[in-house]
């Protein structure tokens, strides 16, 4: 816990300008060896541009930057890798088409020109088997991979190079809770052997147990740097976003238990993925799905709209029984589904397109909504708050928060009668955060039955009026009311009985 | 910026026109015939062949896919059309032109179910369909030029004019607005591109991905087979390996317009540039007085510099 007298990297008057954007403006920030130092701030706060420049994959416009108390230059991210600094990004950076094998000996230690080094994959799956990461494959292509596998995978890949700063940019958003306290364990570890650890995240329970000091940015700028524990929440929410947000979450109203069913699924199944799935929607209710990762929930959301082959049981829509074949057939209006996928860059948008070309891709050829007509797409644009400079513009270039929400207007302009949300919220800032919720709890008043995916907790609790938690392809527990607690979700997530949930939670 | 993005793509297309009038104008330095009407008829006329293949390839190089099975489509289509004309029965006869497309759109079909439902790529299970047509044709011919001759209609679908213009030009032109008006105004042209980019995200936005990827490549597949029926009348018969040397032609006219290979980005009005670039870059290296080995370094040379062009100019910001 002790942390270096002199700091591993250290910025002075450090800015980054592309074009007419200051990215980052005169930044003095210094980083510790036997720290875990999280960076808080909206997207687009500089946080990402900070990590790229301490990785070498960035140079500053203006400033210098000192490594272990030597004024350097990073020529690039070989470079830095070679002085310790190792980064783990956002965009996930293992290579798609290879085996998770030869993704952790590229450019590992004591790696070139032909020769590998085999220790580091021992290494790394000793530090895989740490964090549940043991049942992956060293032979499975990491496109097969899940994408919380991959992270796992990419945890292990940094720990092996012997970094001296660690940097995690949202390193753990799609792990779920237990895996992320196994990681949190090996990141304390390194820490207590010197190494000092940067940390960005957006989930605040994780910020509040991990970090030793929190760095706020705000629009390129570094506002502030206190040890954990010096503000509350709401203060620390306020410095990011310069105001005051007063509740995450937006007010939660009574449920109607006896509110019209919208849809109900009733001992779905699929192969030996999905046992006995009995699910009902409600009008004007949020209903949250929960649990570890590829626990099944993914795979209800893709057999509701049509993407699994050979599902039983039985599905209705209102009255009607269906059988969902095809995504096209899901959102026919007779149906209304609708799905905001995981992965919103490979999945739910095509990045090389513009706004507008994405907005019209699911509204096209449906009957009654002209496509074509942007100002259909207009309202829900304004409630989101998206920020653009036109909707010609590559959704490329959007930050995470803003190609969400083009995500998801996609599919609200048609109307849907049952949203079908896999965490929309992933890797996304707080302020667009409380647009989201306050947009799907407007959904709900209006009338639209949503089931939303989560890892993380917080929403199940907060936004969400009843909750399944699965469990090795089964709902092991249906949380309402009261008894959506955060230790009832873990236990149920874990499948611990729930009359020693209580004693299990304290132990945790 | 948004200006810029979409100004983009007209630059990608206009880029081989300007080729082309570079090609026109230095080539009339050495050959001032170049410049006169007939001879530039005469180019739109041969365009016209390498035209309709390319339009068809451009939806499937769009949809990220590639079509290897032109030559023998192409050379099918000539084989059917003429050997019904040549049966001698004026209802065979009038068959000859429907039957030759239909013959195209079902090699398109079959292409399409490889690629959307048996998921091979295209590459590969379109070389292989191309090789089976080859045999079928030589089980058919006993690997001898097959017999039979061009109709009426074809000749002058081929070699005739209309208001000055070559008939074969005014046919290409035909189909390119209706294809134009097929990728503007419905649908299809926008899941076409889409698809290219990222086919999962278009599924999983509703569309019926496999119905557009059949559709592209039976279109290419008509596009090959008109090419094929308008050849067989220029030559008034078909001949063995009549298609082999279009299949590149036709890809590098496509990607010169400044369709991406990868699919997704592209255009028709650029691959229409591209098919003329290709046609006089052809015609003017082989009046030129030079020996064949320079005449095709000089053509491939040529090829690379305008991939470049197109490259390097997208690379910049």
């Amino acid at each position: 816990m002790s942390r270096s007298e002199h700091p591993i990297v250290h910025l002075r008057g450090v800015s980054k300008v592309y074009g007419a954007t200051h990215a980052l403006s005169d930044v003095d920030f210094s980083c510790y060896g036997g720290e875990i130092h999280a960076i808080l701030g909206e997207n687009g706060a500089g946080k990402s541009t900070l990590m790229k420049l301490v990785s070498g994959v960035i140079q500053p416009t203006a400033g210098e930057i000192e490594i272990d108390g030597e004024l350097t230059r990073l020529k690039g991210p070989s470079d830095a890798i070679s002085r310790g600094l190792i980064c783990m990004f956002q965009e996930l950076s293992l290579v798609p088409d290879l085996s998770v094998r030869e993704n952790l000996m590229l450019g590992a230690v004591g790696t070139g020109l032909g020769r590998l080094n085999a220790d580091v994959v021992k290494r790394a799956q000793d530090i895989l088997g740490q964090i549940d990461g043991e049942a992956i494959g060293l032979t499975t292509r990491v496109a097969d991979l899940t994408l919380a596998e991959r992270q796992q995978v990419e945890i292990a890949k940094a720990l092996t190079r012997d970094p001296k700063l660690l940097i995690l940019d949202e390193a753990t958003s799609a792990l779920n809770a237990s895996v992320v306290e196994k990681v949190f364990r090996l990141i304390r570890a390194e820490r207590d052997r010197g190494v000092g650890v940067l940390f960005i995240s957006h989930r605040f329970h994780e910020i509040e147990t991990l970090a030793d000091r929190i760095s706020i940015f705000r629009n390129g700028a570094h506002v502030e740097t206190f040890d954990n524990g010096a503000y509350d929440y709401g203060a620390i929410i306020s410095k990011m976003v310069g105001q005051r947000i007063d509740d995450l979450f937006p007010a939660k109203p009574k449920a109607d238990p006896d509110a019209d069913e919208v849809l109900r699924l009733e001992a779905f199944g699929w192969s030996d993925r999905l046992q006995d799935i009995s699910i009902v929607l409600r009008k004007g209710q949020i209903t949250g799905l929960g649990g570890l990762d590829g626990q099944g929930q993914g795979d209800v959301l893709q057999g509701l709209f049509g993407l699994l082959k050979g599902t039983t049981g039985r599905c209705l829509i209102g009255e009607t029984e269906v059988s969902i074949r095809h995504p096209k057939q899901a959102k026919d209006p007779k149906l209304g589904i609708a799905l905001v996928p995981e992965d919103r860059k490979t999945e739910g948008l095509i990045l090389d397109q513009s706004i507008a070309r994405n907005l019209e891709l699911a509204a096209l050829g449906t009957h009654g909504i002209d496509a074509a007509d942007k100002t259909i797409y207009q309202p829900f644009l304004d409630a989101l708050e998206l920020k653009c400079d036109s909707l010609d513009q590559p959704v490329s270039q959007l930050s995470g928060g803003n190609q969400q929400k083009v995500a998801l207007t996609k599919w609200l302009t048609l109307g849907p009668r049952c949203m079908l949300l896999a965490d929309p919220t992933r890797g996304i800032d707080v302020k667009t955060k409380t647009q989201i919720y306050a947009l799907l709890r407007r959904l709900a008043d209006s009338g639209v039955a949503i089931l939303l995916l989560s890892t993380d907790y917080e929403e199940l609790i907060h936004l969400c009026d009843e909750t399944h938690i699965f469990y090795q392809g089964r709902i092991v527990r249906h949380l309402t009311g009261k008894d959506v607690t955060a230790e009832a979700i873990i236990a149920a997530s874990l499948n611990i009985p729930a009359t020693t949930e209580r004693s299990e939670a304290a132990n945790a | 910026m948004s200006k810029v993005t979409q100004a983009l793509p007209g630059v990608d297309a206009l880029l081989p026109y300007g080729g082309a009038v570079l090609l026109v104008l230095g080539g009339s330095y050495f050959f001032p015939q170049i410049l006169g009407l007939d001879y530039l008829a005469q180019q739109l006329q041969i365009a016209a062949f390498l035209g309709l293949l390319a339009l068809g390839a451009t939806l499937v190089i769009l949809l990220g896919h590639i079509d290897l099975s032109v030559p023998w489509v192409l050379g099918g289509a000539a084989i059917v059309s003429t050997s019904l004309v040549g049966s001698g029965d004026p209802a065979l006869a009038g068959m000859a032109i429907p039957a030759a497309l239909l013959f195209g759109a079902v090699v398109g079909v079959i292409n399409g179910a490889g690629v959307a439902i048996l998921r091979i790529p295209s590459m590969v299970w379109t070389l292989a369909v191309n090789s089976m047509l080859l045999g079928v044709a030589v089980l058919n011919t006993g690997g001898f030029n097959p017999k039979g001759e061009a109709s009426g209609t074809m000749i002058w679908l081929a070699t005739g004019t209309v208001a000055g213009f070559p008939v074969a030009f005014v046919v290409w032109m035909a189909v390119t607005g209706v294809m134009a008006l097929l990728l503007t105004r419905s649908g299809f042209g926008r899941y076409l591109s889409a698809i290219g980019y990222n086919e999962k995200a278009t599924l999983l936005s509703g569309v019926s991905t496999p119905s557009v990827i059949f559709a592209a490549f039976a279109i290419a597949g008509l596009c090959s087979a008109l090419g094929g029926v308008m050849l067989a009348g220029y030559a008034n018969q078909a001949y063995q390996s009549m298609g082999d040397p279009f299949l590149l032609p036709t890809i590098a006219a496509v990607v010169i317009g400044g369709t991406s290979i990868l699919g997704g980005r592209g255009s028709l009005i650029g691959t229409i540039g591209g098919v003329l670039f290709i046609t006089l870059l052809t015609s003017i290296l082989s009046v030129m007085q030079i020996s064949d080995a320079w005449r095709n370094i000089i053509f491939g040379l040529i090829i690379i510099v305008m991939l470049l062009l197109q490259t390097l100019r997208r690379k910049d910001p």
